[in-house]
């Protein structure tokens, strides 16, 4: 039988564009409206494919309003066949819970489930970018009950199995998926094509199907704002303090480097007085008299996940133990983690040091390196014989499609990529009670604008904490703690997805966290001298005895000029060096937020309208290998923007 | 530009219309619904197809725009007049003098500046307006398509094809290819807009334009503002005559124009016909801002969007043959401006008017030769269009050699009904006229305004930050649209100083001085507003501008 391939896309409003509700949660009626970008690099996946397999049939299908339909016909321009719209407003206010639940059950109804005879593929974006969560590929894809793959550069199908390449932290991965199968694409791979005229006529004459909830069957309790599991408790502005920037100018290069100098030298200007926004003074709700309900139902204590990388337990692990840690005094309970891979036992002692109390250990010779279905068998087992009152997660390529897949099991709601968690209550007043203790999962959301309080009430509450963001606690050598070695059962099925091979890049990643000086390059800089320059500036540095390192932009590391381990911004990582130099990066709004907290930020792009200059302290507007030159002369020199030399 | 044979090898999408029109402005847009509406009336079911480059009907259309309603009566006959979106009746309307630190409204207009009666617009609205209207009757509208080939038989234009995209910089074939589409039609209308690009090819192709005075330009550069309740009212139209412009070097004018919601729409418009190499129209319109007259309508007010746009100036002896076998052109393509008035909205409905009756008689005739469209001329002829640009035939050309003689020529043109004193004037071509920076012995622009040039980004503007309200983009990954002839570019900078860098209006050149000096022009293709200032100025043809992918350039709102 031929070969479907479905691609889930979604419309989303176009980033300069997007505004929030009273309610805090999007707008979508005013802003112009784009084709999500990583969704249209799926899109793409399914043309390629179609092209090496002719017969192939192409379906693109969406949940969301009506006006969906422009993007789903855009769709069809660029070569797809048929287009369905799941559209109810029932299904308003949906999480990624709810939301992974409709569309799967929307793709059941339309005869693609695990025991399909018709061979599919389903592919999606990796996140978007008015959500940015990655859930729902892993969330649909535990619904149907078939394998997955997330964060994936390139597909290949050939003779009925896949073979995928997945970006992970420091390299990447080739896994070999059977079919049916779920693949969400990084927007790394090859660009989306534009419609054709041909397409756009075609795209006019054909229709989009709109379902209701009704028409697939889906019953209206498990979605919407009341189905979710999760609820966006608040939304407050993300301000920033960041004074404006001082553009250091010249007629040539080397006076305006000469300029950067003098003014790093006079150090930074401050906001004035007038100029700080105005924190908006909240007005404190007097606490109603209503009755306090501890919605845990004897759940109680925090899972954590130590994930092993080249044998040795990930940093962002560790620092979720801070958290952890923190919530657990709070809670008065105990911290657990779970430690799975092939000969890790070892691990479980630095585990304690850094304060988990209790390690529950798994060895398994097939373990040896993360695979998302026996993990998430392992951890259901887990979750239903510790019943945890919150399980966190750290926000890497790994946890970030593991956590929803649970979520997805475990029937409970999943925060992704937090940088704050704290335990509150919750004033329900529509039921006149307060719930306590609740998980505070706070997000940045609508581009980085805004700060997402976020809440569940199934446990676990999940949640995946942003890299970078906690620090690594302090080891304590004298901690003790239990370590408990469990054997959980399998299902032979978790076990069809192949790992053909696993590549991870040295180094980067644990000194991009306590560099002094991080010099990172953007696009520009790896297709115009593969960041030579770049790396040439940071070595100098190095040189003069300066703890330096170099990072790159999403759009680098996108086109293969640096390794995953090096990108600053999200799903990258958050820094905070003394200086952050930026190379040649536009400054999306998501390469701001992993960079922002850095004490000085010097910006160097061509482009004055450049984003970065409204984020950074010193800039200078030139060619970058115009002005690198110059600027690593003056390192050599002895100039190290301000940072103590070890010599 | 010639239709390449095809090879068996490729597949290219085939589809056929009866009717194609390239563009979707006014003039674009006429066409397409006067041909509905005759077609409709005589019992006939047609397929018409209007193409677009800007990403939606209105995303490239910047006018000033005072318009001239009248022709619309005839255009939409079924419409009630007042719901078109004309934006506010022209109120009070003054002509007026700015000399470097004052200004007065000279007490008379000068002849055919007279706008009573007429509206203020936003045009890209109108036409958003005019599109709904199209597609109504039955109009299939694309945007987001570049048209960037004509397709011949036998020498005959018999369609057009879109851009093949997935392409890289060097022209290779990227996986994401996806080839063009080629469009056959019975009849080919170019609406292009001003300096067409396939209007140019088939112009020099077909030497449509021999016997003509070459075609001239003015660069229009616009902004609209939002500004303080009480700056200026709805309907109130300036024009201004003077500063910062030397009389006798640089022809053209400003115009300050009161919108709704307390906007203001305002620009200066300069001849490209001027001599001096480092002369910058943007940089004029910041001087000019910066004039009390013109920064007081502005105070307290904001920017909201930028633009510019090339107007054809060269008046009635400049307007090609503008019909062959199986093709026609119309609106600024084929030059209907009146620049005299400073206007060619109304010229370019009134052509989409006559090339749809022409087009409506040949489809039912089923004769597309270049005999039957003649109809065209001969409507041309009877129209709107002749009765206004024939008696100014020669109103541009007196100017090119100065106020004071282009005053007097005028006022003689006007007694003798056009031909003034001399019959017809020549024209120069517009990228003919600059001097060797060396040779040009008054100041040069850049010298004439000192710190006049460094702008304060809240009343004045540098060109990047004035492009970021065009809100110009193009995707990287295409061939550079902006096509230079090395030797020639070098010619330039060494002889002209690289002219680009002052005249494009949004800062696509860049002309880059490294340590040693060694001189580069750099193409930043992404700022480009698509005014095509550069294929028209610079000397020896060493910019050639051709459309990029479909969708990009400018997003205009309301220009």
């Amino acid at each position: 039988m031929a070969l479907t391939i479905i691609s889930l896309m979604k419309q989303v409003p176009l980033p300069s564009e997007m505004r929030m509700g009273e309610d805090g949660l999007m707008d979508r009626t005013k802003a112009k409206s784009i084709i999500n970008v990583d969704c249209s690099f799926a899109l793409e996946a399914g043309l390629q494919i179609k092209k090496q397999n002719p017969d192939a049939r192409l379906i693109v299908a969406s949940m969301g309003p009506p006006s969906f339909t422009q993007s789903l016909k855009k769709a069809i321009s660029m070569g797809y066949d048929e287009a369905y719209l799941l559209s109810d407003r029932k299904l308003g206010g949906s999480d990624t819970y709810a939301t992974g639940l409709a569309i799967a059950t929307m793709l059941k109804h339309l005869g693609f489930s695990k025991d399909s005879k018709e061979p599919f593929i389903i592919l999606a974006g990796r996140q978007t970018s008015d959500g940015d969560t990655a859930h729902v590929p892993s969330q649909v894809a535990e619904n149907i009950g078939i394998p997955q793959a997330t964060f994936i550069e390139s597909v290949d199908y050939k003779d009925g199995s896949v073979v995928v390449k997945r970006i992970i932290e420091g390299g990447y991965q080739k896994l070999k998926l059977p079919i049916p199968c779920a693949i969400s694409m990084t927007p790394t791979g090859i660009p989306p094509r534009r419609p054709s005229l041909a397409g756009a006529i075609k795209a006019r004459n054909s229709d989009v199907t709109i379902f209701s909830i009704d028409d697939i069957g889906l019953k209206p309790d498990k979605i919407g704002l009341s189905g979710s599991p999760t609820l966006v408790a608040k939304v407050t502005n993300i301000v920033s303090d960041r004074a404006p920037v001082t553009i250091c100018g010249g007629q040539t290069e080397s006076q305006m480097v000469e300029n950067l100098i003098k003014n790093i030298n006079l150090g930074k200007s401050s906001l004035g007085d007038d100029k700080q926004k105005k924190e908006g003074v909240k007005k404190e709700k007097k606490r109603p008299d209503f009755e306090v309900v501890d919605f845990r139902n004897g759940a109680s204590g925090i899972l954590t996940w130590a994930e092993v990388t080249n044998g040795q337990v990930s940093r962002p692990s560790l620092e979720l133990l801070t958290p952890a840690r923190r919530l657990a005094d709070t809670l008065n309970t105990n911290v657990t983690t779970l430690l799975i891979g092939k000969g890790v036992k070892e691990l479980a002692k630095t585990l304690i040091e850094h304060g988990s109390d209790e390690v529950i250990v798994v060895e398994d010779d097939r373990l040896e390196e993360y695979r998302v279905l026996p993990f998430t068998s392992i951890f259901t087992q887990v979750i239903k014989e510790y019943n945890p009152e919150i399980a966190l997660f750290a926000a890497t390529t790994a946890g970030r499609e593991l956590a929803p897949r649970i979520g997805v099991r475990a029937d409970c709601g999943v925060t992704a990529d937090c940088t704050a968690l704290e335990i509150d209550e919750h004033i329900d007043r529509k039921n006149k009670r307060i719930l306590a203790p609740v998980l505070e999962s706070r997000r940045p959301t609508y581009g980085e604008s805004k700060l997402a309080t976020i809440l569940g009430f199934n446990c676990p509450q999940m949640a995946t904490a942003r890299a970078g963001t906690f620090e690594v606690p302090a080891p304590d050598k004298s901690r003790e703690g239990k370590i408990t070695t469990i054997t959980p059962k399998f299902n032979e099925d978790d076990f069809t997805v192949e790992i053909l091979e696993t590549v991870r890049g040295g180094g980067g990643l644990a000194n991009l966290f306590e560099a002094d000086i991080i010099v990172s390059g953007g696009r520009p800089t790896g297709e115009i001298d593969e960041m030579k320059l770049v790396k040439e500036l940071a070595e100098a540095l190095k040189a003069q005895g300066v703890n330096a390192e170099w990072a790159a932009s999403r759009p680098a590391v996108d086109g293969g000029y640096a390794e995953y381990a090096r990108q600053v911004g999200q799903t990258g990582k958050t820094v905070r060096p003394k200086v952050y130099i930026s190379v040649a990066i536009s400054g999306a709004i998501q390469h701001i937020a992993g960079m922002k907290d850095s004490e000085t930020i010097v910006a160097i792009d061509h482009n004055a309208k450049a984003n970065i200059f409204s984020n950074a302290d010193y800039g200078i507007v030139g060619e970058y290998q115009d002005v690198l030159p110059e600027l690593i002369e003056k390192v050599k020199a002895g100039f190290t923007f301000g940072i103590e030399t070890k010599k | 530009m010639s239709h390449k044979e095809r090879q068996p090898m490729d597949s290219v999408d085939l589809v056929s219309t009866d009717v194609l029109i390239v563009g979707g402005g006014p003039s674009g847009l006429a066409t397409a619904i006067h041909l509905a509406n005759m077609l409709k009336e005589k019992g006939e079911s047609k397929r018409i197809m209007l193409i677009e480059k800007g990403s939606s009907i209105g995303s490239h259309i910047l006018s000033g725009a005072v318009v001239m309603p009248e022709i619309f009566k005839t255009l939409l006959p079924y419409v009630d007049f007042n719901e078109i979106p004309f934006d506010s009746k022209v109120g009070k309307d003054d002509t007026v003098y700015l000399s470097k630190e004052s200004s007065f409204a000279l007490p008379f207009h000068p002849p055919y500046m007279n706008n009573a009666g007429n509206f203020v617009v936003s045009l890209g609205q109108l036409c958003k307006y005019l599109a709904g209207i199209a597609e109504e009757k039955g109009v299939e509208i694309y945007t987001g398509f570049a048209v960037d080939e004509l397709l011949y038989e036998n020498g005959k234009v018999v369609g057009a094809k879109t851009k093949d995209t997935g392409v890289d910089h060097h022209g290779e074939k990227l996986a994401n290819y996806q080839p063009g589409t080629e469009i056959q039609a019975k009849i080919t209308v170019l609406a292009e807009g001003t300096r067409g690009y396939l209007a140019k090819g088939l112009i020099k192709k077909l030497n449509l334009d021999n016997g003509r005075n070459p075609q001239i330009y003015s660069l229009g550069v616009k902004e609209l503002w939002k500004v303080p309740e009480g700056n200026i009212e709805p309907g109130r139209v300036y024009h201004t005559m003077g500063y910062p412009l030397n009389y006798g070097d640089e022809f053209g004018g400003g115009f300050i124009y009161g919108l709704s919601d307390n906007r203001v729409a305002l620009g200066l418009v300069v001849g490209l016909d001027y001599k001096d190499p480092t002369f910058d129209i943007h940089a004029a319109m910041q001087v000019w801002k910066t004039h009390p007259f013109v920064s007081k309508i502005l105070k307290g007010g904001k920017i909201i969007e930028f633009g510019a746009k090339t107007l054809p100036e060269g008046g009635y002896y400049s307007i090609p043959k503008f019909y062959g076998d199986n093709f026609m052109i119309v609106g600024d393509s084929a030059g209907f401006l009146t620049t005299a008035r400073l206007k060619g909205v109304h010229l370019a409905v009134c052509s989409g008017i006559l090339a749809a009756q022409t087009a409506a008689n040949a489809l039912i005739k089923d004769d597309f030769s270049e005999d039957e469209l003649s109809n065209y001329e001969k409507l041309f002829k009877e129209s709107l269009i002749y009765k206004e640009m024939y008696p100014v035939r020669n109103f541009r050309q007196a100017f090119s050699n100065g106020l004071v003689f282009g005053g007097l020529q005028f006022a003689a043109q006007l007694a003798t009904g056009g031909a003034g004193l001399f019959g017809r004037l020549e024209t120069e071509a517009d990228n003919e006229t600059l001097l060797p920076t060396d040779a040009y012995e008054k100041p040069l622009f850049i010298e004439r305004f000192g710190e006049k040039l460094e702008f304060d980004k809240v009343l004045t503007f540098d060109k990047v930050t004035d492009v970021f309200y065009s809100k110009a983009k193009h995707d990287e990954e295409q061939p550079v649209h902006l096509v230079t002839n090395d030797d020639m570019v070098k010619e330039n900078i060494k002889k002209f100083t690289a002219p680009c860098q002052y005249f494009c209006p949004a800062e696509v050149y860049e002309l880059h001085v490294d340590k040693s000096g060694h001189e580069e022009l750099r193409i930043h293709a992404e700022n480009c507003v698509h005014c095509k200032t550069c294929d028209i100025k610079s000397p020896s043809n060493a910019i050639t501008w051709i459309p990029p992918y479909g969708g990009d350039g400018p997003e205009y709102d309301n220009m």
